[in-house]
């Protein structure tokens, strides 16, 4: 137990100079008494040291959230990483911006975080940076990354089901390429 | 799972989508050698639902109904652990009856899906008789499930802030009497499966999954038990009745398929204690309490499915419709581990070792 909880020490003290200095670690606890640590980091880049932080500390990788964060008028991408550590949760939070629009990836640190990163990439758009095996996991290649995340008007997602329109385009592109 | 370039000696191999273990499609692109399994990738994504996009779009107790679809066999555990990643954002506390009540619900499904597990496992191996005794022993606890709950697999147990559905005493003597019947019929199942000549020479020694890798890759569940990781929420971060129970974290350093198979089979009798213990020490008084006023915030909640951990997120910004709600399953990390697991095996083993992981390709995929 004992040993636990320097570890816990010796990772808080790793983790905190990486935050926001507004934001530096929450602390919260469930009904149960089970704790969680929150980490704004201040920028994308240092989410490296921190995972290696986690990593020596024999943290594992339990999940990676992507999505869209409300800030005042902008909408700017936010990840966060959860960490599990001894019955105690960790989560760093990070923040993309204009001039921080990818992430650095942690599949070399952590070897589950690749399906994790590859979703974040095709699913939600988010670049990761360095990803060792970029491949598509779940969408198509011929598809955009982050389509899931855009509107599509009901009219041109029906338009190929309800009409003819899609019949006369194909045959229209094969009669193209017959001629050429 | 690497490169699967193909050498003159090898050739690639297509197996799937449906029909690779279960009636769920997942696409194995196999390097082969011979008759041996070189290099394994797959392919999912074809049950993909959009269900984080869905769970924006509803309130918090729609998404009760829509989180409880995400999986089948571990239904429970999804209402379950949404229900607590809500209660901890709004900083909720659970009648203790209730507390009591979820982990009964919990392990009647443990059992339940554990079944389902082993008894697909001997239909893959050929061992029908075996396949057919299991599924009828199953029904014992579908009959409780459909008793206790009105449904057979998805229970509509939890709700935000307690359980729906209180058991009254007549209930707990049928539930109480059910788990006399089945434990007995477990018993004779283990004795024969893990003795069986057959089940022994094609599961002990395949699939092995060193605890190294098992380590690394951060699987969860039985796959991670089997691999000598002693890893259980229920433990680690106790969470409802769990900490007031008394109950063995079973792992076995074998790393095989049998090892895993072995997991199961002790965790049926941990949970019927369980719930026996649930049944002696529940209190009287409420099953729930009211919701208070939604903050802006976030919070993340985990707890031990039949298949190993699952994890949630959730974002609220003050409304009753959550900015953000993201879960990943027990399965999603244990795929990766088919790689090692495959990795010079023999062809005619992939769906045995698929089985092994207790895959689940609607929920990997949401």
């Amino acid at each position: 137990m004992d040993i636990q909880n320097t570890s816990h020490e010796h990772l808080l003290s790793a983790l905190k100079p990486l935050a926001k200095e507004q934001h530096i670690a929450q602390h919260t606890n469930d009904a149960f008494g089970n704790s969680f640590y929150w980490f704004q980091l201040d920028m994308p880049d240092n989410l490296l040291e921190a995972a290696r932080s986690l990593h020596d500390a024999g943290a594992r990788l339990a999940m990676i959230s992507a999505y869209t964060k409300q800030q005042e008028a902008k909408r700017n991408k936010e990840v966060a990483y959860h960490f599990e550590l001894g019955g105690v949760t960790y989560t760093l939070l990070v923040l993309l911006s204009d001039a921080f629009p990818d992430m650095p990836s942690i599949t070399p640190l952590f070897r589950n975080a690749d399906w994790h990163e590859r979703e974040m990439m095709e699913l939600y758009g988010v670049p990761v940076r360095n990803h060792p095996n970029p491949r598509r996991l779940f969408l198509d290649e011929t598809l955009d990354a982050g389509l899931l995340g855009s509107i599509v008007p009901l009219s041109v997602m029906m338009n190929g089901a309800c009409t003819k329109d899609l019949w006369e385009r194909v045959m229209e592109s094969k009669g193209t390429k017959e001629n050429s | 799972m690497s490169d699967n370039t193909t050498t003159s000696k090898t050739f690639s191999m297509p197996l799937g989508p449906v029909h690779v273990a279960l009636e769920e499609p997942v696409y194995f692109h196999l390097t082969i050698e011979g008759e041996t399994v070189r290099n394994v990738n797959l392919t999912s994504g074809h049950v993909h639902r959009g269900m984080e996009a869905m769970a924006a779009q509803r309130n918090f107790f729609k998404n009760q109904t829509l989180t409880e679809r995400v999986c089948s066999l571990c239904s429970n555990s999804h209402s379950f652990t949404y229900c607590m990643a809500v209660e901890n954002a709004l900083g909720m506390s659970i009648p203790p009856r209730a507390r009591y009540l979820r982990v009964v619900a919990e392990e009647i499904k443990r059992i339940a899906s554990h079944l389902f597990n082993t008894a697909i496992q001997a239909h893959i191996i050929g061992f029908t008789s075996m396949f057919m005794h299991i599924m009828e022993v199953r029904e014992i606890m579908q009959d409780v499930k459909e008793t206790i709950y009105g449904n057979r697999m998805n229970l509509a147990a939890n709700c935000i802030g307690g359980v729906k559905c209180d058991i009254d005493t007549e209930l707990f003597s049928y539930l109480k009497k059910s788990l006399n019947t089945i434990e007995p019929m477990l018993r004779e199942l283990e004795e024969i499966y893990l003795s069986d000549k057959m089940v022994i020479g094609r599961t002990k020694g395949l699939g092995i999954l060193p605890k190294k890798d098992a380590l690394e890759l951060g699987v969860v569940g039985p796959v991670a038990r089997g691999s000598g990781i002693v890893r259980d929420v229920r433990k680690d971060s106790p969470y409802a009745a769990y900490p007031d129970l008394d109950f063995k974290v079973i792992s076995n350093e074998g790393c095989c398929v049998y090892s895993r198979v072995q997991i199961r089979f002790s965790e049926l009798f941990e949970s019927i204690s369980l719930i026996r213990q649930c049944m002696e020490r529940v209190p009287e008084g409420a099953t729930i309490t009211p919701i208070p006023h939604i903050p802006t915030g976030m919070a993340t909640a985990r707890t031990e499915a039949p298949r190993g951990e699952v994890f949630y997120y959730i974002r609220t910004n003050g409304t009753d419709v959550p900015e953000r709600l993201k879960w990943r399953v027990p399965s999603y990390m244990n795929w990766e581990a088919l790689g090692v697991m495959m990795k010079d095996c023999n062809v005619a083993d992939v769906a045995l070792i698929t089985n092994t992981i207790d895959p689940c390709v609607s929920c990997t995929e949401r």
